[in-house]
């Protein structure tokens, strides 16, 4: 990765276009799906067929009123769409239908988290301002073959939620980390998918460097449909090392759109970039206003799942659970429910619960062929924490545990039902357990490690326990081992 | 130019090839339109809510899918169309 020298600040603006989770399009009724066969999914609206209105899709409002909500924007009594005019065959009117003046969202914050110094470490947290977010129709998809071009309409009419975000990002670090965290946010609350490889989300970057200290930005360049998260992040780092070569010696950056050839890993530039008074933005005469009601907004606020990064902090400060296993908890709303349902078993130990979760159970539901998801595992939340409490009361050792975790995961029985079959509940037998230890500690091929344990080396004392183990047959309780060795050894 | 407005601009936007006549007919005429949409906008009148072109959600539609065309009426209504897709002179946004 390039450095951007310590003299340049780097400021980056996202506009990242979100499919949202409906069944019909945004403005038509018309399906809409990926891997469609081409312009099966149009009707006549969407083509703008003469005699045809658009109507707006009640659910689409409601995702992007929703999106706001999550991001704690406004959410202003009315909303309006307006016409933006333009020569392109990949939308049927010539028009796309988009919100200006009035958008569906106002405002907004999403915190995101910057990698730490390790895995173990949690990284620098940041909140980005959101600009406001309207509520749009998607276009169509064109190919160019020979000595013309070619148009598939199942895209155009998609309800495109477009969230714009204020300049706040300063590296490609930031970026990345804002999308993953925009990315958790919408699909934990189950506004959209964010399906990369489908298309479900798409992304302008506007670039500008500046000398560091100085107040005002830099000329930008918006850098257009990025459809991965690493597009993003390439592209920052390419367009801020091109801008600050350029300024360095001393030519201008010209404010153009580019492109990005994710292939070479190289940007380029598109089309100048038109005024907007070249779109002729003006209101649409077909769609009126619409006023959002407080109570639909009130209904939808019910909705809004716990922040990730809330919940990541509950989890640490409330629960005790080290930020490793947190993190990975709350990257999956399904799987941070499960865990606290876990939880809500067997409350007593929530970092052996979230251990056991984080670790090997999702290694199990992932290395199974084919993956198993979280909604059809084999073993229930109540279960696993049946487990850790068996554990946790010393009946069998983490050893063990490991063993039965297997056993429940391929059968699904209860964790009880396999210790107890498996005759593996451990000795707690005081009496039986102490006449062992003595005749472990009289055998005179222990007597240095004794000797060093009164000395006090207090690790000595482990190179007793193994004869002991052994002499169990592994089903002493080691809690109850080394309470007992202690106090025969004085 | 005429005030307002550069006509060969908005020739440019609106693909029209105009001689030098054309240019100055059209901007006399676009002069006159916007002037007398500045006397209207100058008109002294009450302030009125938008209202009237304000609605409810109840004109909302439901998110239930309806009937498609299907590709194949689509593709016969087009002006000329191939494998399944509508085709158009070539329109290239690619990197050049």
């Amino acid at each position: 990765m390039s450095q951007v020298p310590s003299d340049w600040e780097v400021v980056i603006g996202l506009e990242v276009h979100v499919q949202l989770r409906t069944r019909a399009k945004v403005f038509a009724s018309s399906p809409w799906g990926f891997g469609q066969e081409p312009n099966a999914q149009v009707d006549p609206v969407v083509l703008g067929l003469p005699g045809t209105l658009p109507v707006v899709n009640r659910e689409a409002v409601e995702k992007a009123v929703l999106f706001g909500l999550v991001v704690g924007a406004e959410i202003p009594e009315r909303c309006a769409w307006d016409r933006k005019n333009y020569f392109y065959p990949d939308n049927p009117k010539n028009y796309q239908l988009t919100q200006k003046d009035f958008p569906v969202v106002v405002g907004g914050r999403v915190e995101i988290e910057l990698p730490g110094p390790s895995r173990n470490v949690m990284g620098e947290h940041k909140s980005v301002r959101i600009h406001h977010a309207h509520l749009e129709e998607d276009v169509g998809k064109l190919s160019h073959a020979g000595g013309g071009s070619l148009i598939d309409y199942n895209r155009a009419g998609v309800p495109l939620l477009e969230i714009v975000t204020e300049p706040d990002l300063r590296s490609a670090a930031e970026a990345e980390a804002f999308l993953r965290s925009l990315v958790a946010m919408l699909t934990q609350a189950g506004v959209a998918d964010c399906d990369m490889e489908k298309g479900q989300l798409r992304c302008d970057c506007n670039v500008s460097v500046r000398r560091r200290g100085d107040a005002q930005l830099g000329t930008r360049t918006e850098t257009k449909n990025l459809n991965s998260i690493s597009s993003v992040r390439d592209t920052v780092i390419y367009e801020a090392a091109r801008q600050i070569r350029e300024l360095g010696a001393g030519r201008s950056i010209a404010q153009e759109t580019r492109g990005w050839n994710a292939e070479l890993a190289r940007g380029y530039v598109l089309r100048d970039k038109e005024d907007a008074h070249d779109y002729r933005y003006f209101p649409d005469p077909d769609i009126p206003a619409l006023k959002i009601s407080r109570e639909t907004v009130a209904r939808l606020a019910k909705q809004v799942p716990e922040n990730l990064y809330d919940r990541q902090r509950r989890y640490v400060e409330k629960l005790g659970l080290p930020y490793t296993a947190a993190s990975v908890l709350v990257a999956d709303r399904v799987l941070a429910e499960w865990f606290e349902a876990a939880v809500a078993a067997h409350p007593a130990n929530p970092s052996g619960v979230a251990n056991l979760v984080a670790n090997d159970l999702l290694r199990d539901l992932t290395a199974a062929v084919p993956p198993i998801p979280l909604s059809a595992c084999p073993i229930r939340p109540a279960s696993l924490a049946g487990l850790v409490k068996l554990t946790d009361e010393g009946v069998i050792s983490k050893q063990q545990a490991k063993e039965v975790f297997t056993e429940m995961f391929n059968t699904g029985q209860e964790a009880a039902a396999i210790v107890d079959a498996k005759g593996l509940r451990q000795n707690s037998d005081t009496g039986e357990l102490e006449k062992i230890i003595r005749e472990v500690v009289a055998d005179p091929s222990v007597a240095k490690s004794i000797a060093e344990y009164r000395a006090g080396n207090e690790k000595a004392i482990n190179a007793l326990k193994g004869p002991i183990m052994k002499r169990t047959q592994g089903k002493a309780n080691p809690g109850l081992v080394d309470q007992l060795l202690r106090r025969i050894l004085g | 130019m005429a005030e307002g407005f550069d006509i060969d601009h908005l020739a440019k936007l609106a693909r029209l090839s105009l001689t030098a006549e054309e240019k100055a007919l059209y901007a006399s005429q676009l002069g006159q339109i916007l002037g007398h949409f500045q006397t209207l906008a100058q008109a002294d009148l009450p302030a009125t809510a938008d209202g009237a072109r304000v609605v409810d959600e109840s004109v909302l539609r439901s998110d239930e899918p309806g009937p498609i065309l299907g590709a194949e009426v689509v593709t016969r209504i087009a002006p000329a169309s191939r494998d399944g897709q509508i085709a158009v002179p070539r329109v290239v946004d690619d990197e050049s």
